[in-house]
């Protein structure tokens, strides 16, 4: 609050009630004074427009406004003298200037609008625009200064690549919006806007190929989306989270990812894709469970190094998932069923081992989960000084101290390691879930409560739909031509259609 | 949102097909065809049966293609009136009920006696009921998705556990061919049928496919690779043990794997990868014949499928429980083949020359 001004206690009441401007300068400024008496950065600047005694005011935050635009693009020309100028023009009225007027031949801002409500005002001016207040007019101009406050782009952490762009999303919508556009001209790549939170709003956008996605995934995105009904939306995870199709379900039905062309690319599959202010992981929409496999990278090497990437990651999966639980099982029920010398060289080294297999599998496992998670928290440089003690006490000495094999201490070396290779982080997170899991069903039944917990696991995963999809497809839904682009990646000649199972409107990538 | 996902493709029916015939047969055909011919030419038996097996399977195609979008249970009340439809839908549940609790009594027998000595087969038997039931919730399209996901899984592991045995195959236990002549080979044909005991479950599938046309050629494609695994399995398994090896041993296929070993890979022995790929064959079956008489039961009754199988799975496991001995479950398995036969052989020729007369007379009487 810069001019000092107070409203009486009788003034507010009735104040409190109005809903649009007045176009009487007291009246208003009153109004805005009374939005504005618990922002103490904004800043309320009365003039007289071009050397007129028409009364003006101008309303904005200071934090949030770029003050160098407001006051070389808004204050001076206002304040010019362009009396002559509006003598000539249409709308010319003695003792009055019209708001189409200064838009048009004055003010030097490329965005604006006019709004008479005053609620509306205020939350644009709150958002970093600024208002524009003129004696006699009901209509209040907003201006577009907004600067928002972001870093430099970056290359995204969490998914670094060899080969493919370096660029990450980061916390300002309107930058991400211009990165995805960016990747390409296009004029079919459709941007919607949305407001989601009830008490805090926040911009939310759904990206997708006008020409490409299926119109009725589109129409459920928007209603699931439109249906969030929280205080605020602080991340995209809590979007994700609000509208999964099963929140019981061990797998992420959403893909969140930091780099925009991976959600150029699932657009161009026909995927939609969303995006939230203040955060740099945008969300993609459906997901099957071979995108869980998938890297950008895979599309930028040639196909036979991009097919074993992927084969190679399935088999991490597959480690990462199952074997401490075949360790478990072959241990404590089918020694009979692993070579000889193998068997007794396992048992060898687990003489003297106080505990059961189980026991012994839980405790490596929970302490390596205990490490990496220790490591995410700590500072930097920190970090590898702690993976150097925390593997190497754990392991050595764990061995040496005869509380778990040397065997155990591979397996789980293996599984952790594995579990890394996933691309997905949250991915990831899953299968070490599950592991532990199919460790206890391992323990309880052997080899055969392997095989109910895998058979367990396929039979939620056909279950389960993301958006309609199924989430097996492409195992399931067999259609040999996404099996281009599962296990193995096919040369880019020959994946000649999009993805099927999304039942796009346009089915040929290309010829 | 409703959508093509809900439909069955005819590939999906051709793998439920598939899934389903390959189920205990593959560890006992070998021994039932041989004591059935006495000779190492039962290879071709199989074929002749899965040959005969398309042609009953066609007529059932016929038969559903008369009633587009619905199951066996709706139509053929139409057919042949209320009370006599009940009648045939109740035997059809009651065999699919049957069936389901033979796989789950033979799951029972071969795990506990590879895998988990001891332990008591309830153990065994009710969280894989338990699996099962969660599965079937879901309805025929997680059904068909389950069947497609372990399939190729399967396939790739059978084979490749198959042709691991060429070690120890020879291929003059298989000579000489048709050396006792043709009798034998038609004696083998009726066991053979029996292992492609499965096409049956068109009746109820076709029911959710989009385009019922195409369901013969999933009826031939779900029989001829069937045929295929059996070709090879039976091939295989009298190559390496020879005829008269295999009529004495209950599970010839395992013994197979277990009798030879390889050096030099990380598994010397490879039963315990059949062992899982059988198990997952036979859960497959399980759920595809537990949820055909669920559905059936739930369609009769009017009652909600859900609460339909929380009774049933109990019923199942009380009867997987009546066989006393494996002689017996082994008894059982042969009962319900013949009754699959004759059942499934002879009633949708019937209900079909009725369906078509029936249509017939109507004409007569509007013209």
């Amino acid at each position: 609050m810069t001019r000092g001004y107070s409203g009486g206690a009788a003034g507010s009441d009735q104040l409190a009630k109005s809903e649009h401007f007045t176009g009487d300068m007291e009246l208003d400024l009153r109004i805005v004074g009374q939005c504005c008496e618990r922002h103490s950065d904004a800043r309320i600047r009365e003039l007289y427009i071009g050397h007129t005694d028409i009364r003006a005011a101008i309303v904005f935050i200071e934090s949030l406004s770029d003050n160098s635009e407001i006051q070389n693009n808004i204050i001076r020309p206002l304040m010019s003298d362009f009396a002559e100028r509006y003598e000539g023009d249409a709308s010319y009225a003695e003792g009055t200037v019209s708001g189409s007027f200064l838009i048009n031949k004055v003010l030097s801002v490329s965005e604006w609008a006019a709004q008479s409500r005053v609620q509306e005002v205020m939350s644009a001016v709150l958002s970093g625009s600024t208002a524009l207040l003129i004696a006699g007019s009901k209509e209040v101009l907003v201006l577009g200064t907004v600067q928002g406050k972001a870093r430099s782009l970056e290359e995204p952490v969490s998914e670094a690549v060899v080969r493919g762009a370096r660029i990450g999303f980061t916390e300002l919508l309107s930058d991400n919006i211009a990165i995805l556009r960016q990747q390409g001209i296009c004029d079919e790549l459709s941007v919607e806007r949305f407001l989601v939170g009830k008490r805090v709003k926040k911009e939310l956008v759904i990206a997708y190929m006008e020409e490409i996605a299926n119109p009725q995934l589109v129409e459920e995105i928007k209603r699931r989306i439109a249906g969030i009904d929280i205080d605020m939306v602080q991340e995209s995870g809590y979007v994700e989270q609000l509208i999964e199709d099963n929140y019981l379900s061990p797998f992420p039905q959403l893909q969140s990812t930091e780099r925009p062309d991976r959600v150029m690319a699932a657009l161009m599959e026909g995927r939609v894709g969303i995006l939230l202010d203040g955060t740099p992981f945008a969300l993609i929409a459906p997901v099957t469970f071979s995108m869980l496999l998938q890297s950008p990278e895979d599309y930028a090497e040639r196909w036979i190094s991009g097919t074993l990437f992927r084969l190679l990651r399935l088999l991490a999966a597959i480690n990462s998932l199952l074997i401490p639980a075949l360790y478990i099982s072959f241990i404590s029920f089918h020694p009979g069923l692993i070579p000889t010398k193998l068997a007794m060289s396992i048992l060898g080294t687990r003489e003297g081992v106080p505990f059961s297999s189980l026991v012994e599998a839980l405790i490596m496992e929970v302490s390596i989960e205990i490490l990496r998670e220790a490591g995410l928290r700590l500072p930097k440089p920190i970090g590898p000084a702690m993976g150097i003690v925390g593997g190497l006490v754990i392991g050595e000495a764990a061995v040496q101290a005869g509380i778990v094999s040397p065997i155990l201490v591979i397996v789980v070396a293996v599984t952790a390691i594995s579990s890394f290779a996933i691309p997905q982080y949250n991915a990831g997170i899953t299968l070490r879930m599950l592991r532990f899991i199919a460790m206890f069903c391992a323990a309880v039944l052997g080899l055969y409560g392997v095989v109910l917990f895998f058979l367990l696991l396929c039979s939620h995963m056909v279950k389960l739909k993301s958006f309609g999809v199924p989430y097996a497809s492409p195992a399931s839904s067999i259609r040999i031509s996404d099996w281009k682009d599962f296990f193995i990646r096919a040369p880019i000649p020959f994946m000649k259609s999009r993805p099927k199972l999304l039942h796009t409107k346009n089915t040929k990538r290309k010829g | 949102m409703k959508d093509e996902n809900d439909y069955l493709t005819p590939v999906q029916v051709a793998v439920v097909i598939i899934n389903t015939m390959l189920g205990a047969g593959i560890l006992t055909l070998p021994r039932t065809t041989v004591n059935a011919a006495h000779t190492p030419d039962v290879w071709i038996s199989i074929m002749l049966g899965g040959f005969i097996i398309i042609l009953l399977g066609m007529v059932i195609v016929r038969l559903g293609l008369r009633y587009r979008g619905q199951t066996f249970y709706q139509y053929v009340s139409r057919i042949t009136g209320r009370w006599i439809g009940a009648f045939l839908s109740a035997i059809v549940i009651l065999y699919f009920m049957l069936v389901a609790s033979y796989e789950v009594r033979a799951l029972s027998e071969v795990t506990g006696l590879y895998l988990l000595e001891g332990t008591p087969s309830w153990a065994i038997i009710m969280p894989f009921l338990w699996v099962g039931g969660y599965l079937i919730r879901g309805g025929a399209g997680a059904l068909a998705r389950l069947c497609e996901v372990i399939l190729p899984i399967t396939g790739i592991i059978f084979f490749l556990t198959m042709f691991l045995s060429f070690g120890i195959f020879d291929i003059h236990n298989l000579r000489p061919v048709l050396g006792l002549g043709v009798t034998p080979v038609l004696k083998g044909i009726e066991p053979a049928i029996l292992s492609f005991i499965g096409f049956e479950t068109l009746l109820v599938l076709q029911a959710f496919m989009k385009t019922p046309e195409k369901a013969a050629k999933s009826v031939i494609v779900g029989t001829l690779i069937p045929t295929a695994f059996y070709v090879t399995t039976v091939v295989m398994v009298i190559g390496a043990l020879t005829v008269d090896g295999v009529v004495t041993r209950t599970w010839p296929t395992m013994d197979l794997i277990r009798s030879f070993e390889l050096s030099g890979l990380i598994f010397e022995r490879f039963e315990s990868f059949l062992l899982v790929i059988w198990i997952m064959q036979i859960y497959s079956t399980f759920t595809v014949t537990c949820y055909a008489s669920a559905l059936g039961i739930a369609q009769l009754t009017g009652r909600n499928l859900k609460s339909v199988i929380n009774v049933l799975l109990p019923v199942i496991y009380v009867l997987s429980m009546a066989p006393h001995s494996l002689k017996e479950l082994n008894k059982l398995g042969d009962v319900l083949g013949l009754t699959a036969l004759c059942l499934f052989g002879l009633l949708p020729p019937l209900l079909l020359i009725l369906s078509k007369w029936k249509a017939g007379k109507k004409d007569g009487i509007v013209s």
